[in-house]
Order: C-alpha cells, then structure tokens, then sequence
C-alpha cells in the first residue's frame, strides 16, 4: 500500500485534502507543510477526507491541533470526515469531538461551511 | 511461533511501519481482537516515537530492539534502546478540556499508552539500557 499522499480538490471557496495510506511521526510532515501552504495562501476554509486513510497516531492528530486556531481565527475551520471505525474511536477516545466537528460524508462537511 | 519473536532497527519514524507490520501480526498469532490489536499496535508505536524523538533526538546511529512475549493469558513488548529513558508513568495526562481550550499539540502518546495498554513498565538497567514494557492482558 502506499505510505502516504494527499489529493488536494476545491469545491468553491473550500479546500479538500483527501489522505491517503498512513498517517505516523514519518508522514505526518508531509501533512504538516501541506497545512502550513494552504494557510500561507489564506485558505481558512478546509475539509479532511479520510476516507482512504488506513492508519493514525497522535503525530498525526497533533497536525489538526496545530492548525485549527489559525482556520478558526481568520473566519474559517478545519472538519473532519469519512473515517473508518477504527480511526474515528482513536479521535473520539481522546476527546476531539469536543474541538472538532467530524462527519460521516463529505457532503455534510461541505453543507456546513455553505 | 514460526518466525522471530524480535525485531531490530534503526532509530527512524521511517521504520514505523516495519514496527507496526511486525507487532500486528504477534498480536494477531496470539489470538486479540482487531480492536485490540488496533489499541497494541498503536501503543507500540506511540512508545517507539517517543523514544527516537526523546531519547535519541532522531539519531539514525542508535537503535531499538523490539520483543514480543507472550505469556499466559498476556501479551508483553518489550523496547530496549539506549539513551535519557523515561519512565511514562512519571507522565500525568493532560486535563483534555484545557488541552483543547489551549490547542495544545502534543503529549498524547503516552495517554494513549496508558489508555489502551493493562501494564506499562520502565527499567533503567544501567547506563546503557532502558527497557519498557508493555502488557496487554486478554481480558482486559
């Protein structure tokens, strides 16, 4: 399987990164910069599919922590969906839905920030 | 078993991967759930992060030594690698609501061990040696 790769789409004014593989203290910069060029292009406006997404650990997590106060300050957000059980129960056991919204489909995602 | 109960690597987030294959499939040969080998696999890596971030400050010339026990009724990994040891269980987790108040980034590895593992125990052997070991039970 692939280690890891992100699919950037836009749907209007919104930013999707679709990831791909596994999510580690290896691959999670590549996450990282990628968050850190959306931002410097002040898009603020950002949906994290994971639909692909086989595997995370914190070092993954800590990507979405570092930038969910710069998307929230500039009128923006970063949410979350499409993950398996599996993922979702290592947000969820360490509480992530208080800070963050998740979805189940894209589509919902996208509804909210319209 | 049929293949070796251990595993030595270089001290690199690239071999992660290789970590996680190897104790999937020990936790898999010892009868878990995938819940819990999910939960195993995790901690291991978690563990493993900290000690190539900490420990050895992303030095490719150290290594870790990775072996898997099973024993009745439970599971146990045991990491050896040189280097500042820590003990996890020094480390209290962090108030989750402050965490997120703050947007702190970091620190969850070892919550992440404690919460999914039955036993977490660091020996520092001598100068030279730590060894940790994580236990998870069949019934736990």
């Amino acid at each position: 399987m692939e280690e890891f790769s992100i699919d950037i789409k836009h749907h209007e004014n919104i930013t999707i990164l679709n990831l791909n593989g596994f999510l580690d203290a290896h691959t999670s910069v590549e996450l990282e910069t990628c968050f850190e060029e959306i931002i410097s292009k002040e898009n603020y406006r950002i949906i994290v599919n994971f639909e692909k997404l086989s595997y995370i650990s914190s070092a993954g997590l800590g990507v979405f922590m570092a930038f969910i106060e710069a998307a929230r300050d500039n009128a923006g957000d970063i949410k979350l969906c499409a993950m398996s059980d599996k993922i979702y129960n290592i947000f969820d056991m360490l509480g992530f839905p208080i800070l963050f919204e998740i979805y189940k489909e894209q589509k919902s995602a996208i509804e909210k920030f319209s | 078993m049929n293949s070796s109960d251990k595993i030595l690597f270089t001290s690199s987030t690239k071999n992660l991967s290789l970590l996680r294959d190897f104790i999937e499939a020990k936790a898999i040969a010892f009868g878990f759930d995938d819940s819990t080998i999910n939960q195993i696999v995790l901690s291991v890596d978690e563990a493993c992060t900290n000690i190539i971030k900490h420990a050895h400050k992303y030095d490719e010339k150290e290594m870790i030594e990775v072996e898997t026990k099973p024993e009745k009724g439970q599971f146990k990994i045991i990491m050896k690698y040189k280097g500042n040891g820590f003990n996890p269980n020094d480390i209290h987790n962090p108030d989750m609501k402050d965490y997120f108040n703050d947007f702190k980034v970091g620190g969850l590895g070892v919550p992440i061990m404690k919460k999914f593992m039955s036993k977490i125990e660091f020996v520092h052997m001598n100068s030279d040696y730590n060894y940790l070991t994580l236990t998870k039970s069949l019934q736990s």
